[in-house]
């Protein structure tokens, strides 16, 4: 063993080395290990939602429900990568500023610069990639057993072919690089420094030059007042809050970032079908309506149906009849019809500027493909509907043939800008105004002015009535006896609705996981982090206890120092962290106070929570120390 | 509210330490090791007790148990008045930081605070609320162990004296009656091992405390009172200089 250590000098000093500093060694790749398992496996989870839910990463539309939740994802994806890159830094740097008195002693005690360098690089290296190779194997296991049966989604995202295996790669190795560069950085400038100073004082966990006056609250007692001297005389401190203050910031915007877009996905969804509508039909169109209103959370293929027969067709003195019942405030008059239609793309110049000339070349026309779509004739003035829309929804001053397109075709049939887009249908092109988000046959749907629809079908009348009612049973009564006496039927719209705000539920229920897992990597950070503090500091504790400072001082004071900084963390976070979520995350997002009032206290009572169980952990294993625990 | 401010009544006891046939036992590996062995000890009020002997003889242990940081296996072991044998941890801990002043062979300072602030820390440890006095009082102890020019410096900026003289002025700061020494001279030169002891026999003279303190060092010895040897936990002999004696 010995031949073997010597013949192999910094395997054999980095084996000895940790196996003698043990509990630090140990919480070190316990700290990396944990964050590059969990960067791994939320990168996972995300492709593997992004498929699930058959989100097409070369999406090229930036509209609608899939779109909020695929830019959600990747937003998320990114935030999180952020967070644990940062964290395999800090943890890594640490981890360096734990032994850098012991490096400093060793290069006094002259040792050779490149032999130090190589030595305790290598032992850092050692941990560096024990902590990738284990944290990503551990990710590829709990990724196994959270997608089975169907692991083989873990080679599928849209037109990203092996995306879980490169996940599996990049992260890990980009963790393992910026580690192996934070570790040479560190320790290449001690090795640098001349020998007195690698032992001298500068070397020191302490912060010489912020001595001055510290903070002291009487009130607060003796414990605030040692906490705030403890934790500010860290020369690290700075550099301990950002870093945490980042994490901390991140993570609470993937999660308000996940509970505004779960609001503003449900938001659009109750725009495009307000509650308290009633819908008068013939019955088959009726369920023919149904079953569009609901294609949007069902699978099911919407059956075909002549929409225009006869005897579906509401004439305009039967709708106006509608208007004059008490209670009823809008009839929207509908005239659908499942068609092909065709996407183009009008002839346009496109300029290019090379910065010394512009060549302004003629783009021909472009066909961008063909579908069946749901065309809804609709009467601008009397649309119970206020659709999230793009670029505003028809009005009457719009020329009849000017159509909305729904988000399911935008990106590929509709393309932006808009204003170049135009639509084939009945043998007619229609300009494409603006884009809207509409459940309704999933968005793939066309609203156009009646009139036109009319004309282009030669109908004169309607085949669907969407009624907005004040909701009294009274009001239901005398419309069904009036819809009866037409032989139509009367079906409230509210069970659609309540049947897409849960798919749409259950849907982000999924997502959610990812806001949680990166709450609870930001919890593993601030772990680290005080674990890592507490650790350095224990021998003072020790005194502490020795001198006297009973268990509820002890407590106290490791509160005020893992809460502190977390407060701290979080006094900087929270409003930026709000201001991201409000102001830039989503287009027109549905922001509520509850969001982020709930997104700021499950982030403050998790981390709280860590606190408060490290300081409990600390306080336990203290109280099983005597004076012999004191280091010379 | 804070510990500290719950007083420990103590009586005034004419044995400062009152040890009749104190044993512990520790476990180690699974086998029970002997540290101390029936150590009868007294130590009146005002007294300097050297505790002398090799490495390993139990000397710690019988300052822990002053201290109250380990209770004794067998024995009773009474402090001030206090049967540590009964005594829970909080009270323990209460009585320490109003009752005794620990100064270590490696100093112990809490490497954050400055020298000052390491001798206030110790009166709020002890519950003393005013800080306009206790501030008066560091001073004045730091001035006692000579060090005011020094005195916003941190441990890690102090010399292994300076940093003794601070541990020495920080456990006269909660002006305890029983002051504890474990070997206070054993890390420094002979010159500023001198100065330490001459501290020392300053709190013994001119405070009138009690010092019970463990040391290799015969210039402590000299001061002593009262020279407990001990020989692998057991108690070899107990001397008194003919100084004393007469």
């Amino acid at each position: 063993m010995e031949v073997w250590r010597a013949l192999i000098g910094p395997l054999g000093f980095a084996t000895r080395s940790l196996r003698r500093r043990g509990f630090h060694s140990y919480l070190a790749f316990l700290g990396l290990t944990l964050t590059v398992a969990t960067t791994t496996f939320l990168l996972l989870l995300g492709q593997d939602l992004a498929t699930r839910l058959g989100l097409d990463s070369s999406m090229r539309s930036t509209f609608g429900i899939s779109w909020l939740i695929l830019a959600y994802l990747v937003l998320a994806m990114g935030l999180i990568g952020v967070v644990g890159l940062l964290s395999t830094s800090y943890l890594v740097s640490s981890m360096i500023s734990q032994r850098m008195r012991d490096i400093g002693v060793i290069k006094a005690a002259g040792a050779l610069p490149r032999r130090l360098l190589s030595y305790v690089t290598f032992e850092a290296i050692v941990v560096i990639f024990s902590s990738c190779l284990v944290g990503a194997l551990s990710a590829l296991l709990i990724y196994a057993s959270w997608s089975w049966p169907s692991p083989s989604l873990f080679k599928q995202v849209g037109p990203v072919p092996n995306a879980g295996e490169t996940v599996l790669v990049v992260v890990p190795g980009i963790s393992f690089l910026l580690s192996y560069m934070v570790v040479s950085f560190r320790v290449r400038r001690i090795v640098r420094s001349s020998s007195v100073n690698a032992i001298s004082k500068q070397l020191s966990d302490l912060d010489l030059k912020s001595l001055g006056k510290p903070l002291r609250i009487k009130r607060l007692g003796s414990s605030f007042n040692l906490a705030t001297r403890n934790v500010s005389r860290d020369k690290a401190f700075n550099r301990t809050l950002l870093s945490v203050g980042i994490c901390i910031c991140l993570s609470m915007i993937v999660l308000s970032g996940a509970l505004v877009s779960a609001d503003t996905s449900a938001s659009y969804v109750v725009r495009a079908m307000p509650p308290h509508v009633l819908i008068v039909a013939n019955s088959n169109v009726y369920r023919q309506y149904v079953s569009l209103g609901t294609s949007f959370s069902r699978t099911a293929p919407v059956p075909a149906l002549d929409y225009v027969n006869e005897s579906y067709i509401i004439t305009s003195q039967n709708a106006s009849m509608f208007r004059v019942i008490p209670g009823v405030e809008t009839v929207d008059t509908r005239l659908i019809t499942m068609s092909s239609i065709t996407g183009y793309v009008k002839p346009h110049f496109a300029s290019n500027d090379t910065g010394q000339t512009i060549n302004t070349q003629i783009i021909p026309e472009v066909e961008t493909g063909s579908t069946q779509a749901l065309i809804v004739g609709i009467n601008a003035t009397d649309a119970v509907g206020d659709w999230y829309t793009s670029d505003g929804f028809l009005q009457s001053s719009d020329s009849r043939y000017t159509m909305i397109a729904g988000d399911s075709l935008v990106g590929n049939i509709v393309q932006m800008p808009f204003n170049l887009s135009q639509i084939s249908a009945f043998g007619y092109r229609y300009d494409v105004k603006s884009a809207l988000v509409d459940p309704l046959n999933a968005g793939r749907v066309l609203y156009a002015p009646v009139q036109a629809v009319q004309r282009n079908l030669g109908v004169n009348g309607y085949n669907v009535l969407l009624l907005k009612v004040n909701n009294e049973p009274a009001v239901l009564s005398a419309v069904s006896q009036l819809a009866s006496s037409y032989g139509l039927v009367v079906g409230s719209q509210d069970p659609i609705l309540n049947s897409n705000l849960a798919f749409l539920s259950g849907t982000w229920s999924y997502i959610f996981l990812i806001p949680i897992l990166s709450v609870a990597l930001t919890c593993g950070i601030l772990l680290s982090y005080l674990a890592a503090n507490f650790s350095c500091r224990f021998n003072d504790y020790i005194v502490l206890k020795v001198l006297g400072a009973n268990l509820s001082y002890r407590v106290k004071l490791l509160l005020w120092e893992s809460w502190g900084v977390l407060a701290i963390s979080m006094l900087i976070a929270i409003p930026v962290a709000w201001a991201v979520s409000i102001f830039f995350l989503i287009p027109d997002p549905s922001v509520s106070v509850a969001d982020l009032e709930l997104s700021t206290i499950v982030s403050a009572s998790a981390l709280s929570g860590v606190s408060v169980a490290s300081a409990a952990i600390y306080s336990r294993r203290l109280g099983l120390t005597t004076v012999k625990d004191l280091k010379p | 509210m804070d510990p500290q401010d719950e007083e420990i009544e103590v009586r005034a006891p004419a044995l400062a330490v009152d040890f009749v046939g104190v044993s512990k036992e520790y476990v180690v590996s699974g086998k029970p090791v002997k540290a101390l062995e029936s150590v009868t000890l007294n130590v009146k009020e005002g007294e300097v007790a050297a505790i002398v002997g090799p490495s390993g003889a139990g000397k710690t242990t019988i300052l822990n148990i002053i201290a109250g940081l380990e209770k004794p296996s067998q024995g009773e072991a009474k402090v001030l008045g206090l049967d540590l044998t009964v005594s829970n941890e909080h009270s323990l801990s209460a009585f320490r930081s109003a009752n005794i002043g620990f100064i270590f062979q490696s100093y112990n300072l809490v490497s954050t605070l400055t020298a000052e602030e390491n001798v206030e820390l110790m009166m709020e440890l002890a519950g003393w609320s005013d800080s306009g006095r206790n501030e008066k009082l560091t001073a004045e102890l730091i001035s006692m162990v000579g060090l005011t020019d020094r005195a916003k410096h941190l441990p890690t900026q102090l010399s292994g004296g300076e940093q003794q003289r601070v541990a020495i002025a920080r456990a006269m700061a909660n002006d305890p009656p029983l002051i504890l020494a474990d070997e206070p001279t054993g890390n420094l030169d002979q010159k500023t091992g001198l100065e330490i002891v001459k501290l020392l026999s300053q709190l013994k003279g001119e405070k009138g405390k009690t010092l019970v303190v463990t040391t290799h060092d015969d210039r402590i010895v000299e001061i002593a009172d009262v020279i407990y040897r001990l020989e692998n936990g057991s108690l070899e002999s107990v001397d008194r200089p003919v100084r004393v004696r007469n």
